[in-house]
C-alpha cells in the first residue's frame, strides 16, 4: 500500500477489506492454523508458562537499565571491529544506511525480512540514492514486486492468492509460470540466488542483540538471513534499542518461546547469531559491520504510557487472535504494524493523533493479552490511549459530547432514571424487535456497525424496586 | 547526526522520569559456566542413548533425515547412495581437521567430486571468491556439528578456520556428521555452553557465527503451503556415529 490511500480513512479502508472476498478467506485460514499451531505448540510444552513470565521479567529488568546494556553492547561490538550509530529518527536511520552504501560503493542491497526498515521506509530512500534494494524473504519480495507493503508481521504476503503471485512473476520475468506454490519459490530461489552472490551490502534488522557478548541474533525460516550476513561485503543491521538483552542466557528464554508464538515451530529454522565482521580465518562474512540503534520514538515511552509495549517481540500472535485483525488483515491499519500492538507502535513512532481512528479498531476482548507470549497487556494501554485521544479533543466531536453526558448521566440517578423513562417515548419509532439498528442524522455513526438493545420496558432497578415491594 | 553521548543522555533522561512497571530480574546466568558444562556432560554420558532417540524424532519431526552408523568408515557408503539416488557428485566439505576426520579418499572412490575448504590461512579475495563459486555450484555439503539439540531437533555450527559457513548453506543438500560428544538434551544447556564458550574462552571455533539449524530451509509465504528449499538446503541429513568421530 503506498502512502497515499492513507487520505482514506480508516473506516473506508476496513470497509473495502470487507468485502474483498479472498482476503476475507485468507485472513480466516491463516489466523486460525496459526492459533492451532501456537496452541498446540504450548500444549506440549509445560514449561512455557513460566518462561513467558521470565521473559517478560528479563525485558522489564532490562529497560529498566536500557542505558547501561546499550553502552555494554556498542563497546563489545566495536572491540570486535563493528561499528555502532544512533538514528534519533527515521531520517537521521535512513541517511545514515544510505551514507554506509554510498561510501562503500553499493550498487545493489539484499535485505533480510525487517519490520525496522519497513518502518523507517528504508527501500524507497535506497532507490532515490541509486541503490537497489532486493527483498529476499520470499513473501516480502512477492510484495516488494507487487509495491505493496507487509499485511502481517510474519507473513507478509498472505492477502495474496497463487495465481496472483504467479501473474506477478510471469509478467516480472516475462514467461509463463504456473500457480503452484513449489513452482514459485524455485523461481524466486533461482532469482534470488543471484541476487545473493552479487549483492555489496546486506541489510537485516535483528530480533534481538546480546549485550554480554555484542552478537545481534536473526531469526528466519527461509535462511536468507544467513545469506545477507555472509555473502555481501558490507553488513548494516537496523535495531530498535529495545532489542537488546543482557546475555546469551537470557537469550535462550526467548528463543524457546519465539518461534513457539509466532508459527508453533519449536525453533525457526535458523537463528544466526552474528559477532561483527568476517574473523581473518574465515572465508566469507562481510569485511564492515555496522549496527544502527533506532530510537525512533522508543525512548520517549520509557517513561510513557506505552512502555510495556517496548516489550514486544514482534511474533505475530496477538494479529491472529484479533477479531478485528481477523475481519480486515494488515493493510486496513494503514502503518507499518498492524493489529492490536500495531496500534500502540503506531501511537508510540507517529504520534497519538495517527491512531485517533485505529484506538479504536479493537473490541478489547483480551485475547491479545492472553497470547502474547510476554503477556503485554495491550488492552489496557489501548484504553489509555482511547481516553488520550479523548482529552486531546482529537476524537469526533459528537463521541466527545455523547461520552461527557452519558459520563453525568450514570453518576446522576435521578437523571438517569428521568432520561431512562424519555428514551423509552423516544426510542418507538427506531426499535425492530428489542433493537436499534439505524439512528437518525450524524448518531448513524454508532449504529452503522453495531445494534443498540432498545431501553427496556421495565428497567433492572424498576424490577428489583417492585421485588422488593416498594415504590422506586 | 546524533552522537552515541546524545543518543545514551536521552535515554538517560527518560529513564529518571520513568517508573518501573514492577521489580524484575534478569536471567541468572551460570556463575562456573565450564564447571556447569563438565557437568552436563557427564550427566548426558550416562543417559546418551534416551537422549539421542529424543533428537532423531525431533529432527525428523522438522524434515530431517537421521542415520545411525557403528564407525566414521560407513560415512562414505551413505553419502555415496545419496549421491547415486540424486544423480549428483559435487561436494564441498568443511576441512578434515574441522571434521575430525579425512573422508575425502573414501568419498571420490564413491565416485563423488570431493572439494575440502583450506584449514583456515588466511585466503586472498579471489580465492575466497574461487571458493565461494565452487560451494555455490556444489550438490552437498558436507559437515560437522557442534551441538545436536535433542528438544529441538537442532543443529548448532560455529564458523571458523576450516568450517565455512556456506558449506551447509549454500549447497540444495546439507549432510551433517556427528558423535555423543555433540548431544545435548534442552536450549537451557545449550545456554550454559554458549555461556563456557564464551566467558571461558574456548570455543569450538572463532569464526564470527553461529547457527542454529532447525531442519530444512522452508517456507509458507505463498498460501500458507509448505515448500522446502527456498534460499537454504532443501534437505539436511545428519548422520550419527555411534563409535565417535575422533576414535
Ligand atoms: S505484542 Fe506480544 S503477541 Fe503481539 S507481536 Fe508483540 S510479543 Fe507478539
Amino acid at each position: 500500500m503506498s502512502d497515499g490511500e492513507l487520505a482514506i480513512p480508516f473506516r473506508q479502508r476496513a470497509g473495502s477489506a470487507l468485502k474483498d472476498a479472498f482476503l476475507q478467506e485468507a485472513l480466516t485460514i491463516a489466523t486460525t492454523k496459526f492459533i492451532d499451531l501456537r496452541r498446540e505448540a504450548f500444549e506440549d510444552f509445560p514449561e512455557g508458562e513460566a518462561l513467558r513470565d521470565r521473559a517478560r521479567a528479563i525485558k522489564e529488568a532490562t529497560l529498566q537499565r536500557l542505558d547501561h546494556y546499550l553502552e555494554t553492547l556498542i563497546a563489545n561490538i566495536e572491540r570486535l571491529g563493528g561499528h555502532v550509530h544512533y538514528a534519533k529518527t527515521s531520517e537521521e536511520a535512513r541517511a545514515i544506511v544510505v551514507d554506509i552504501a554510498r561510501r562503500t560503493g553499493a550498487r545493489m542491497a539484499v535485505k533480510s525480512k525487517s519490520m525496522a526498515t519497513e518502518e523507517i521506509h528504508l527501500n524507497e530512500a535506497l532507490e532515490h540514492a541509486g541503490i537497489t534494494p532486493v527483498e529476499t524473504d520470499l513473501g516480502e519480495y512477492i510484495i516488494q514486486l507487487a509495491h505493496e507493503r507487509p499485511s502481517h508481521i510474519i507473513a507478509p504476503a498472505i492477502h495474496k492468492t497463487k495465481g496472483q503471485v504467479a501473474d506477478l512473476f510471469g509478467r516480472e520475468f516475462k514467461r509463463r509460470v504456473e500457480a503452484d506454490p513449489e513452482v514459485l519459490t524455485k523461481i524466486a530461489r533461482d532469482e534470488l540466488r543471484e541476487k545473493f552472490l552479487q549483492a555489496d551490502l546486506g541489510i537485516t534488522g535483528a530480533n534481538f542483540a546480546v549485550a554480554d557478548t555484542g552478537t545481534v541474533v536473526l531469526v528466519t525460516n527461509e535462511g536468507n538471513g544467513r545469506m545477507v550476513t555472509s555473502l555481501p561485503r558490507v553488513h548494516v543491521a537496523l535495531m530498535g534499542v529495545e532489542k537488546v538483552v543482557p546475555s546469551l542466557t537470557d537469550l535462550m528464554v526467548f528463543l524457546a518461546i519465539l518461534a513457539k508464538s509466532a508459527t508453533g515451530q519449536k525453533l525457526s529454522v535458523y537463528t544466526t547469531l552474528v559477532r561483527g565482521p568476517r574473523r581473518a580465518e574465515e572465508l566469507e562474512g562481510p569485511d564492515e559491520f555496522h549496527l544502527v540503534l533506532l530510537d525512533n520514538g522508543r525512548i520517549a515511552q520509557l517513561g510513557g504510557p506505552l512502555r510495556e509495549a517496548l516489550s514486544c517481540l514482534r511474533c505475530g500472535a496477538c494479529l491472529n487472535v484479533c477479531p478485528v485483525y481477523q475481519q480486515i488483515g494488515g493493510h486496513a491499519y494503514g502503518y507499518t504494524y498492524p493489529g492490536p500492538i500495531g496500534i500502540l507502535l503506531t501511537a508510540m513512532l507517529e504520534g497519538t493523533r495517527s491512531v485517533r481512528d485505529l484506538a479504536h479498531a479493537s473490541s478489547l476482548c483480551g485475547a491479545c493479552a492472553d497470547a502474547c507470549p510476554v503477556r503485554i497487556d495491550i488492552p489496557r494501554m489501548l484504553i489509555a490511549l482511547r481516553r488520550e485521544v479523548d482529552e486531546k479533543k482529537i476524537a469526533p466531536w459528537v463521541e466527545r459530547v455523547a461520552f461527557t453526558l452519558l459520563a453525568r448521566l450514570l453518576t446522576r440517578p435521578a437523571l438517569y432514571r428521568l432520561a431512562v423513562s424519555a428514551g423509552r417515548v423516544l426510542q418507538r419509532p427506531f426499535v425492530r424487535e428489542g433493537t436499534i439498528s439505524r439512528l437518525p442524522f450524524f448518531l448513524n455513526d454508532w449504529t452503522r456497525t453495531r445494534d443498540l438493545p432498545a431501553v427496556a420496558a421495565r428497567t433492572f432497578q424498576e424490577r428489583w424496586a417492585a421485588e422488593q415491594g416498594r415504590t422506586p | 547526526m546524533t552522537t552515541k553521548g546524545e543518543f545514551l543522555a536521552s535515554i538517560r533522561a527518560q529513564m529518571r522520569t520513568a517508573r518501573d512497571l514492577f521489580s524484575a530480574s534478569v536471567a541468572k546466568r551460570p556463575e562456573h559456566p565450564a564447571a556447569e558444562a563438565d557437568t552436563i556432560r557427564r550427566e548426558l554420558a550416562e543417559r546418551w542413548p534416551a537422549i539421542l532417540e529424543r533428537f532423531r524424532v525431533e529432527f525428523e519431526r522438522v524434515g530431517g533425515v537421521f542415520y545411525r552408523v557403528t564407525s566414521l568408515d560407513e560415512v562414505p557408503a551413505v553419502v555415496g547412495r545419496l549421491a547415486r539416488e540424486r544423480e549428483a557428485r559435487g561436494l564441498v566439505a568443511w576441512h578434515a581437521a574441522a571434521l575430525g576426520a579425512d573422508l575425502a579418499p573414501a568419498l571420490e572412490a564413491r565416485g563423488l567430486d570431493v572439494h575440502e575448504m583450506p584449514a583456515g590461512e588466511t585466503a586472498a579475495a579471489a580465492e575466497r571468491e574461487r571458493l565461494r563459486a565452487i560451494t555455490a555450484g556444489a550438490d552437498f555439503g558436507l559437515t560437522g556439528v557442534d551441538l545436536a539439540v535433542a528438544e529441538t531437533g537442532t543443529l548448532i555450527l560455529v564458523s571458523g578456520a576450516g568450517r565455512p559457513r556456506s558449506t551447509s548453506l549454500l549447497p540444495p543438500c546439507h549432510i551433517a556428521v556427528f558423535d555423543r560428544t555433540a548431544l545435548v538434551e534442552s536450549l537451557r544447556q545449550v545456554g550454559v555452553l554458549l555461556e563456557a564458550w564464551h566467558r571461558d574462552g574456548a570455543p569450538p571455533a572463532t569464526g564470527a557465527v553461529i547457527n542454529f539449524i532447525t531442519g530444512p530451509s522452508r517456507t509458507a509465504d505463498i498460501e500458507l503451503t509448505l515448500t522446502r528449499g527456498v534460499h537454504g538446503p532443501k534437505e539436511v541429513h545428519a548422520i550419527f556415529v555411534e563409535q565417535g568421530i575422533r576414535g
